[in-house]
């Protein structure tokens, strides 16, 4: 079926052209057959491969354990359900504490790193500028050069920070990966937008604020998407750095619960740990998985809605 | 893998991007700026270079000086300063191993492997994504496909070892119907398969997001005006769509390249008993056995520095290459 | 993708973190640290004299049920009534101390923490827990040691933590504690002379006590499991072949006769855990064993015959756990701590299920020979200080906390306060409240621990079980050479073993033949196989002579 164009599709009869949803664009042509087909079932396939896997994690994550031994590991049919996996982790002494201090992070640490990531690449957007190339290195080597660990702990030390949040935020702060990204995006802007302002009259810290900025929404939120997501997930750090529990992070507060149960000889502490129907093993290793899923679900819509499809496009006509 | 967002606001048609026109004002032709010039034409910009530079200099630069100890006979308890001084011995421990050519002749074919079968799926399903118009088809699966990226590889393993593995429901479904079973997760033969399909399921759909962004921000008019040229889907693919998309992959693909030393390292360890060292053994795992498992920090910072020499030259390698197609690459010496 | 650093330092990052996660059921014996190419030789890796060690001087508060024979540990179907007072007043001085600790499992709060918080009254002395993750607690630890003005006052170092080294380091971190504790003077702290003299042999370095330890629960540290629930009148094997058949015969039906057994064949072959001694006197390391070859022969054939799990054959140690208590596997090879953590964890659910570890045999079926694993399995270390009053004081407190079974100070360590943490049920068992399972995590227990008492009362048929296979094992044991000894090995020997490792794995599972076995040996000795010979040799034949 070749093409039509989009005037074409106009005149024909509407019972008589494919079923094509609202939104599609005109000048896209009506949908074909295999197109459609095709398309539908590589996504069905996608969403399938996704899906499935996922719903077995939480499905095993509300099991009870004489379903979960029953299915011989991960639950597909769903038997008897209890939510005492994640009465258990919830209660625990420490995780409310520990999200409080997770979110602060994050967002201190995402705010901090979005700007000074954001200053550094527009600073290292133009090729000719003083030391470019010197300070380009600068970040080029950090990402295949890294410290040992001990070295990193010797320095927090000496710089006073250990047990201090700060810790957890200011070693990580910088990703050359991250600065390298935004600042592809802004040398891709088109520079007779820059050079109209500059005529004008505008400084650089102008042309940021008002032109680049403002033009460069999508691939902030995703910037921010990654440095959020990093300082949200990260653990080791606090384990290294942070001896006082009540500063503990949530990830690294529900790790502690994946080899859960190993008691330790002669401890009359280990038979506690037992309440008539708890679960333990794999239903409690899913639930943490599933709670790990939760803030990012809450978060990627907000950052989804900078890359919906039109939304930002030529900020300048002609 | 994520790749990077370049936005093309071209307003005439598409072009190649990545072609800058010079954004600062040039020199007469045969004179070059003063340093006082460029100071005060640059200053700003240096200015905000200025917090992350600093950043790096403290938290990633001083510590890197501990590197020092790959040529020391260094123990913890010692020091740095009182370690004895052993020249490139420890350097000579890293290549003298056997296991360590195998370890990276490994580790190059995952690579390889990888960037063929790996890396273009992020982008197909971005362009897949993004030819969907129905908009909740988009986003839902949008919003599923990113998920896996979240999981440990612990997790990942063990579900792939729930369904593929000798006790799994591919198996037993098998089975049931008179199949004989086959162990996918013991097969070091297709061990370079199975490592690389968990790496799609677990990135690919993480991987899309950076790609979306970008084509988000194309100009429709680019489409419209592709169609009344008479261009078809696949052509509006090959001039609107993946021109749009194309610093982004090239970047990504030199950084991946500078990378090639890496390939995983959690998810090689859970399966390496599976499949034996011979398959599963990475440049990484071989510094982690034959190092950092015994505290030998010198034999890992080593075999640290080495990688990070081999990776700097491979992207400062690709980045030539890059220039050789046109392309600006990371850096380019204009 | 991880956007804080690289993905290069992420990779770093997960590498050392990884590392740690050694953590298993096993408690295997933690020597063998390397060390820098030390100076002469084993003159400072000595073992301890026996009058550095403290002196013993056993208590028994309370009479046993199944009393232990020959230190095997003592049995106790009920808790005694009343509970004996070891103190009349709070012993410590008011002194408020750091202490670091692993722990698996939820993290309890520190502040604000009722049986902390009555712990430290009781004790007079009130210990701050720096809790960190078990499963990274040897990257911890790495790290805090280098460090040391960053080390708490007490640090809790379970075997498999040790760092590489340690021994070259030891005396620079933490106190000598032999003017404090060695011989008489041990017994200004009753508690501490109670623990079996072996439990502070595993915790002494270069000739010197600086470990205060915690008993370990018995002195064979694995073997076999089966499910006695789902094979009542099974007839047990008595050799390595009857063994075989064993699994075989239970592999049908979509559940497996066993999980992954070769740590325990090793046992089971009698093969030393480094070095035999020849009849000549020379050391033949463990590889060069025919024990060794014998164990790797069976595991091939049990992997070969098809009774082992698939998900056992692909590496995955973490579910072991659930395959056997979920039935899936009938057998499993296991750290005898395991028994009681079934036990405590499926009987909430399940009040039929049973496990039982087989009684113990010989590959051959003859008599067996069974290397004692180490007395301790967790040492605690104070840090080096001027201050003898601290060490005194920490010392009353680890005095305190090593009370004995039946004591009251026993009960408040492992109960908590009656009415806030538990109710007396039943036969006095405390029923644990729900601020228990919070408050209550092993803490105490990682920095000393009391003689082992097998006194799960509600498991009455592990406690029997239990005590009555350890008492019978002890005609058995045999100390292996270097015993009890923390040796520091020259740090360029440290991973000859690792090829073995994987090459073990290989042959199992059928990827390479035991004639790679002798090529790995020959590397072995090439590589320097035959100088840590030499290395160890020095030092046997200098504890031979000392005599």
């Amino acid at each position: 079926m070749s093409t039509r164009t989009h005037t074409e599709s106009l005149t024909v009869p509407r019972r008589m052209r494919r079923r094509s949803s609202p939104n599609r664009p005109a000048w896209e042509g009506p949908p074909t057959v295999l197109g459609q087909t095709g398309k539908s079932v590589a996504l069905i396939l996608v969403a399938l491969a996704v899906l499935f896997p996922l719903y077995t994690v939480v499905l095993t994550s509300v099991s009870s354990n004489a379903t979960v031994n029953a299915a011989g590991g991960m639950v597909v049919v769903p038997g008897e359900i209890t939510f005492s996996a994640y009465r258990q982790i919830l209660s625990g002494g420490i995780v409310t504490r520990s999200v409080v201090v997770s979110v602060i992070i994050t967002a201190v640490g995402t705010i901090l790193s979005t700007v000074v990531s954001i200053l550094a690449a527009y600073g290292l957007s133009r090729p000719n500028s003083l030391f470019h190339r010197t300070i380009l290195f600068v970040f080029l080597i950090t990402m295949f050069f890294g410290a040992g660990m001990i070295p990193m702990y010797l320095l927090v030390s000496g710089l006073g920070l250990i047990d201090s949040l700060w810790a957890l935020i200011l070693p990580g702060a910088v990703s050359a990966f991250n600065v390298l990204i935004l600042r592809s995006f802004f040398m891709g802007i088109n520079p007779s937008i820059t050079e109209a302002a500059r005529i004008d009259g505008a400084g650089d810290w102008r042309i940021l604020w008002k032109i680049v900025l403002p033009m460069s929404g999508a691939v902030i939120a995703v910037v921010a998407l990654f440095y959020g997501v990093g300082y949200f997930n990260s653990f080791f750090n606090a384990m290294l750095y942070i001896n006082d529990n009540a500063k503990w992070p949530l990830q690294l507060v529900l790790r502690s619960y994946v080899l859960q149960g190993v008691t330790l000889p002669g401890s009359g502490a280990g038979q506690v740990n037992v309440e008539t129907g708890a679960v333990t093993g794999l239903p409690v290793k899913m639930a943490i998985m599933v709670l790990a899923l939760v803030p990012i679900l809450l978060v990627y819509p907000f950052v989804q809605r900078h890359f919906t499809k039109g939304v930002i496009f030529g900020a300048i006509k002609g | 893998m994520t790749a990077t967002a370049t936005q093309t606001l071209t307003t005439s048609g598409p072009e190649t991007p990545g072609r800058r026109s010079a954004a600062t004002p040039r020199p007469a032709p045969g004179r070059k700026l003063s340093l006082r010039h460029r100071l005060r034409r640059d200053g700003a910009l240096l200015l905000m270079v200025l917090p992350a530079v600093a950043l790096l200099i403290v938290f990633a630069y001083v510590p890197m000086l501990g590197n020092v100890i790959a040529w020391l006979d260094y123990s913890p308890y010692v020091g740095i300063i009182d370690s004895v001084w052993i020249g490139w011995d420890n350097f000579a421990r890293v290549f003298q191993n056997a296991t360590f050519w195998h370890a990276v002749a490994n580790t190059l074919t995952i690579t390889a492997f990888q960037l063929v079968f790996y890396f273009p799926i992020p982008i197909i399903l971005a362009l897949l994504l993004n030819s969907v118009s129905t908009p909740w088809v988009r986003s839902t699966i949008q919003s599923i496909v990113y998920l896996p990226h979240f999981f440990s590889w612990v997790l990942v393993v063990t579900i792939f070892q729930q369904i593929f593995g000798g006790a799994g429901l591919l198996h037993r479904v098998l089975a049931n119907a008179g199949f004989d079973g086959f162990d996918l997760m013991t097969n070091p033969d297709t061990f370079l398969v199975l490592i690389t399909s968990q790496a799609v399921w677990k990135d690919a759909g993480w991987g899309i997001i950076i790609f979306l962004a970008a084509l988000g921000t194309v100009n429709p008019e680019q489409y419209e005006a592709a169609t009344m040229d008479g261009a078809g889907k696949w052509g509006r693919i090959w001039h609107v769509t993946l021109p749009a998309i194309r610093p982004t992959i090239i970047l990504l693909l030199i950084l991946r390249l500078g990378d090639a030393l890496t390939v995983g390292f959690e998810q090689l360890i859970l399966q390496r008993d599976a499949v034996g060292a011979d398959a599963a053994e990475v440049l990484d795992t071989y510094v982690y056995y034959q190092g950092v498992i015994n505290g030998d920090w010198a034999f890992a910072a080593a075999a640290g520095l080495v990688k990070g020499v081999v990776s700097l030259l491979l992207v400062l390698g690709a980045n030539k290459l890059a220039h050789l197609f046109g392309e600006d690459g990371v850096y380019r010496k204009s | 993708m991880s956007t804080l650093g690289t993905r290069r330092a992420m990779a770093r990052r997960t590498t050392a973190m990884i590392g740690a996660v050694g953590a298993a059921a096993l408690v295997l014996s933690g020597c063998g640290s390397p060390d820098e190419q030390g100076t002469s030789v084993a003159s400072s890796d000595g073992a301890i004299e026996e009058t550095s060690l403290p002196a013993y001087v056993p208590i028994d508060a309370v009479e046993p049920d199944f009393p232990g024979v020959d230190g095997s540990p003592s049995g106790y179907l009920e808790l005694p009534d009343p509970l004996v007072k070891g103190f009349d007043s709070p012993p410590g001085s008011g002194g408020e101390y750091t202490a670091m600790t692993p722990l698996w499992g939820t993290i309890p709060p520190t502040s604000g923490n009722q049986y902390l918080d009555a712990v430290s009254e009781a004790m007079g002395t009130t210990i701050d827990f720096q809790i960190s993750d078990g499963n990274t607690y040897g990257d911890k630890l790495a790290a805090v040691l280098a460090s040391p003005k960053d080390m708490p006052d007490w640090i809790s170092i379970p075997s498999w933590n040790v760092p590489p080294r340690f021994g070259t380091g030891v005396d620079k971190l933490f106190e000598d504690l032999t003017p404090y504790l060695g011989g008489d003077a041990a017994k200004d702290y009753p508690y501490l002379a109670n623990i079996p003299t072996d439990a502070w042999r595993a915790c002494s370095w270069n000739g010197k006590l600086y470990g205060i330890p915690q008993p370990a629960e018995g002195n064979l540290g694995n073997w076999f499991f089966y499910r006695d629930d789902l094979l009542p009148d099974a007839e047990l094997p008595t050799n390595a072949d009857e063994m075989l058949e064993f699994v075989e015969q239970n592999t049908a039906d979509g559940h497996y006769g066993t999980d992954d057994l070769w740590d325990i064949a090793q046992i089971m072959f009698a093969v030393p855990d480094k070095w035999a001694v020849g009849d000549d006197g020379k050391l033949v390391s463990k590889f060069e064993t025919p024990e060794y070859r014998a164990a790797l022969e069976w595991t091939a054939t049990l992997f070969a015959s098809g009774a082992v799990h698939p998900d056992a054959v692909a590496g995955d140690t973490s579910g072991a756990q659930q395959r056997f208590e979920s039935g899936q596997v009938l057998v499993t090879g296991g750290g005898v701590g395991y028994y009681h953590e079934a036990l405590t964890r499926m009987r909430a659910t399940d009040p039929d299920f049973s496990i039982k570890l087989m009684p113990v045999f010989a590959a051959d079926g003859g008599t067996p020979v069974l290397y004692k694993t180490p007395a301790a399995g967790i040492c605690s270390y104070l840090k080096k200080t001027d201050d003898e009053a601290q060490v005194k004081e920490l010392l009353t407190a680890a005095n305190f906390m090593a009370a004995p079974f039946g004591t009251e100070e026993y009960q408040l360590l492992n109960y908590g306060v009656e009415g806030v943490h538990y109710t007396p049920g039943e036969g006095g068992v405390p029923q644990p409240t729900e601020l228990a399972q919070t408050e209550i995590q092993p803490t105490y227990i990682f920095l000393v621990g009391a003689p082992i008492a097998i006194a799960k009362t509600t498991l009455p048929d592990y406690v029997e079980n239990y005590t009555t296979w350890m008492a019978q094992n002890v005609e058995y044991l045999t100390e292996p050479p270097f015993f009890g000894q923390n040796i520091t090995e020259p740090s360029q020997y440290a991973s000859l073993g690792q090829p073995f490792e994987d090459l073990a794995s290989d042959i199992a599972r059928g990827r390479k033949t035991i004639d790679d076995l002798d090529k790995a040996i020959e590397t072995w000795k090439s590589s320097g196989g035959e100088e840590l010979r030499a290395f160890y040799q020095e030092i046997y034949d200098g504890a031979e002579q000392g005599d």
